[in-house]
């Protein structure tokens, strides 16, 4: 890297571009001196969020997440399994083929390689979250004890990536559920279960009459911060980082307990009033987050 | 706490999908009407974005009815080392489908044919020779197919192009015709695809009049042939029309 | 609070250490560590010329390789090496040699519990082993909530199925002897061993529970400190003996 001074004496006489792609670690520390970041936000504020519900008519539930221009498209799909003999009256989560599907483009980032390599990871931290956070109850998705139960294939596709995918892919995981409408179906001649309304059964009894939405009972949201020296910096962009590579993921329920708290690793170490000021902004970041997601609900209703 | 590995238990969707073809396809009756109500020559109106995607060079976002479809560029960048030196830039396409995008899960996987397609429909219309040594990617995602998925794919993959700042001569519009009976009916929708008796897809650049890709699938007589081909040729003007408007709307919208 | 545990240890006991390190003759470095049945076995090939595609090659790149006891790797697995990575990258100093692959290859013996802070263990020992530079080693400790709302440590495989309702597996860096005056290592009025390299949590837990179990974690992580500053001096005493 040279002489640590460098940057020092270039910093009046370059352009702002070129300063930033030179010496990003320094551009970066100027600003969090003033306690903004590039993007105008203050450190602990995350970036605009938004919920679209219903974005794809194919899927029973499905919703669009926007965090920055961190953007995922969640759904889910509601197939019939037989459930296992260990537990007759629970359906199941489809969180084996959940993995949170980054398309090929996103490989080919200009920081080449991160979402495809953390795909699988993110897969994996959001299925624990999800499965861990009890917020589906799984006997709800049962249909006919023992025969039959519904498997909720989630599906999560990453359209554009700039840093707290975590966050974005619960958040947009979550919608999904509350998005999420059961059909109406009954059981056929077969035993096979099918859509009450496509093939002429409407007369019969629907086995789920009143199983059309599953009520999430504790959700839980998110926040990822990157710690760098004393700064705590709440939502950070790809940008942010890849520069600052202490980032620290913070799970928390709607009743405000810790579902999960990851930090793998980074050059700084965390100590004990960080970890609070980590948990205090989550806590903030949650109701905000509930907000959102109340108000794209409601706003499904009155459509 | 940890998911049980292995035993994926085996699902089936209830939306059985088996209907019957109904009667009315059959009989040379010209009175039916089109699942969404349009008219038999009647496009559905399309919409087209720029700039969906932060990260990529290029990317648009095209629905027309339940079709939904997202494409983005990438590049030009270095090509591979293993590839020989060349003169002119490569083009590499890949179409994919997630896996709710039809209305059984995970449905559509083969789309290694789209995507040649994709290529064969985008190349005439790029000059490649402006971006000597280096690859442009196209990843097209279908989020909802609806029908007319290629022809979608490919029109809102040369507005990314065109978005990314890639060189063509004209922009690429792609409209297909299906054939059901007697009737020629533009712009299939899923269910008309089903029932088809043959199909008529036709990219081409409108503003020059030059057709890039032609293909035909099942039955056609010279006549229809001729009047499907006119009425795809129109439809493209149109399109191209709209996706000119679309771009000007960006490139406007950036200056102020 | 009494707790009774299959083995008749006490809630904050851990299970008998063992490490052994040199004990494979072709890897640069190596370690064997076992916490009660559970064993792990670390070797650190490198560092070689170059780093890999996507990597700053301005910093020497760490991979990890996992190695499950038997069928293939997963997504756990995965999550397993992107955390190994992530915690080994922090504690190694990248800057000496730049340019270069470290490989660790951890391949689990017996998962008896606590197995990622066994692997951590481990893989920080075969890396003291190989002689590849550190800032300090990592020590990390697995605490467990169990359902009645009680913190135990080092619990072995039947006890996270059964009882627990949460855990957490934290890393720490080692209590550094100092020639410094006490308390200019302090950050924020909390000694550098306080301060937390890697937190991964499964389960749910109040946020109170959590940070007594940072508490109980700190407190076993100086055990396990003093533990691998013996077998380092005894080791390394032992070798130049033989030389």
């Amino acid at each position: 890297m040279g002489l640590p001074n460098a940057s020092g004496d270039l910093s009046t006489e370059v352009e702002v571009d070129a300063f930033r792609r030179l010496f990003p670690l320094r551009f970066y520390e100027k600003h969090l001196l003033e306690s903004i970041r590039p993007d105008a936000r203050p450190l602990g504020r995350a970036r605009e969020t938004t919920i679209a519900l219903g974005a794809v008519a194919s899927a029973n539930g499905s919703a669009l997440a926007k965090i920055g221009s961190t953007t995922m498209l969640a759904a889910i799909k509601m197939e019939v399994m037989t459930p296992s003999l260990e537990t007759p009256d629970e359906g199941c989560i489809g969180l084996l083929p959940l993995a949170a599907r980054f398309p090929v483009s996103l490989s080919l980032l200009k920081t080449p390689g991160r979402p495809a390599e953390a795909a699988p990871v993110v897969a994996k931290q959001l299925s624990d979250t999800i499965l861990s956070s009890g917020m589906i109850n799984l006997k709800e998705l049962s249909l006919v004890s023992g025969k039959a139960a519904w498997m909720a294939y989630l599906d999560i596709y990453c359209l554009d990536a700039d840093g707290a995918l975590f966050d974005t892919a619960l958040l947009s995981a979550v919608a999904a559920f509350s998005h999420l409408e059961i059909p109406v179906v009954s059981l056929n001649d077969d035993g096979k279960i099918v859509l009450s309304e496509e093939q002429g059964l409407s007369d019969r009894e629907p086995v789920n009459k009143e199983k059309r939405k599953i009520n999430l009972s504790s959700v839980p949201f998110s926040l990822t911060c990157v710690l760098h020296k004393n700064y705590i910096l709440a939502d950070p962009t790809a940008e942010e980082e890849s520069i600052m590579d202490t980032i620290v993921t913070v799970v928390l329920d709607s009743s405000s307990q810790l579902v999960s708290l990851q930090k793998p690793g980074g050059t700084v170490l965390a100590y004990t009033s960080a970890i609070q000021d980590c948990i205090a902004l989550t806590r903030q970041r949650v109701k905000e987050l509930q907000k959102i997601l109340e108000e794209a609900i409601s706003g499904m209703e009155v459509d | 706490m940890a998911a049980k590995p292995g035993s994926a238990p085996v699902t089936y969707s209830p939306n059985l999908g088996q209907k019957t073809r109904p009667p009315i396809f059959k009989d040379n009756d010209l009175d039916w009407v089109r699942p969404d109500g349009r008219g038999f020559h009647q496009c559905r109106p399309a919409f087209f974005r720029t700039g969906a995607v932060n990260s990529a060079s290029g990317s648009a976002y095209a629905e027309l009815g339940s079709t939904k479809v997202i494409v983005s560029v990438f590049g030009p960048r270095e090509s591979k080392k293993a590839m020989m030196y060349s003169d002119t830039g490569r083009l590499n396409c890949n179409v994919s489908y997630t896996t709710f995008a039809t209305p059984v899960r995970g449905q559509g996987s083969d789309h290694k044919e789209f995507s040649s397609m994709l290529h064969k429909a985008l190349e005439g219309a790029i000059m490649l020779e402006t971006f000597p040594k280096t690859t442009v990617d196209v990843f097209a995602l279908v989020l909802e197919s609806g029908g007319s998925d290629l022809p979608v794919v490919i029109s809102c993959a040369s507005l990314a192009l065109a978005d990314a700042g890639i060189m063509m001569y004209d922009l690429v519009a792609a409209v297909s015709v299906s054939c059901l009976g007697k009737n020629l009916v533009i712009d299939p929708v899923l269910e008309e695809e089903s029932y088809q008796d043959g199909s008529l897809m036709l990219t081409c650049m409108p503003s020059r009049y030059e057709v890039t890709q032609l293909t035909f699938t099942g039955e056609w007589s010279t006549p229809d042939i001729n009047e499907a081909m006119q009425l795809c040729l129109d439809a493209c003007n149109k399109l191209g029309k709209v996706m000119r408007t679309c771009l000007k709307e960006a490139a406007s919208g950036s200056q102020e | 609070m009494e707790v009774d545990r299959e083995d008749g240890r006490s809630q904050n006991q851990l299970r008998p250490l063992a490490c052994s390190r040199n004990i494979l003759h072709r890897a640069h470095g190596s370690a064997s560590w076992s916490q009660g049945d559970t064993k792990v076995l670390a070797a650190v090939y490198g560092p070689k010329a170059g780093t890999k595609k996507n990597e700053n090659p301005e910093k020497a790149c760490i991979e990890v390789i996992w190695k499950p006891k038997t069928g293939q790797i997963g997504k756990p697995e995965k999550e397993y090496e992107m955390i190994l990575k992530r915690t080994l990258e922090s504690v190694c100093i990248l800057t000496v040699n730049p340019n270069t692959t470290t490989s660790i290859i951890v391949q689990v013996v017996n998962d008896d519990g606590a197995l990622l802070p066994s692997a951590i263990n481990a893989a920080c020992m075969a890396l003291v082993d190989a002689g590849i530079p550190m800032k300090h080693l990592a020590v990390a400790v697995c605490c467990c909530v169990a359902k009645s709302g009680y913190v135990i440590l080092d619990p072995t495989k039947l006890e996270e199925q059964q009882k627990m309702k949460a855990f957490a597996y934290l890393v720490f860096p080692n209590s550094v002897h100092s020639v410094l005056p006490e308390g200019s290592l302090r950050v924020e009025g909390e000694p550098i061993e306080n301060g937390i390299i890697t937190s991964v949590t499964h389960g749910i837990m109040s946020v109170d529970d959590y940070f007594y179990c940072l508490e109980r974690g700190r407190a076993a992580s100086v055990k396990l400190s003093d533990f691998l500053r013996r077998n380092l001096q005894q080791q390394s005493t032992d070798s130049s003996k033989a030389g």
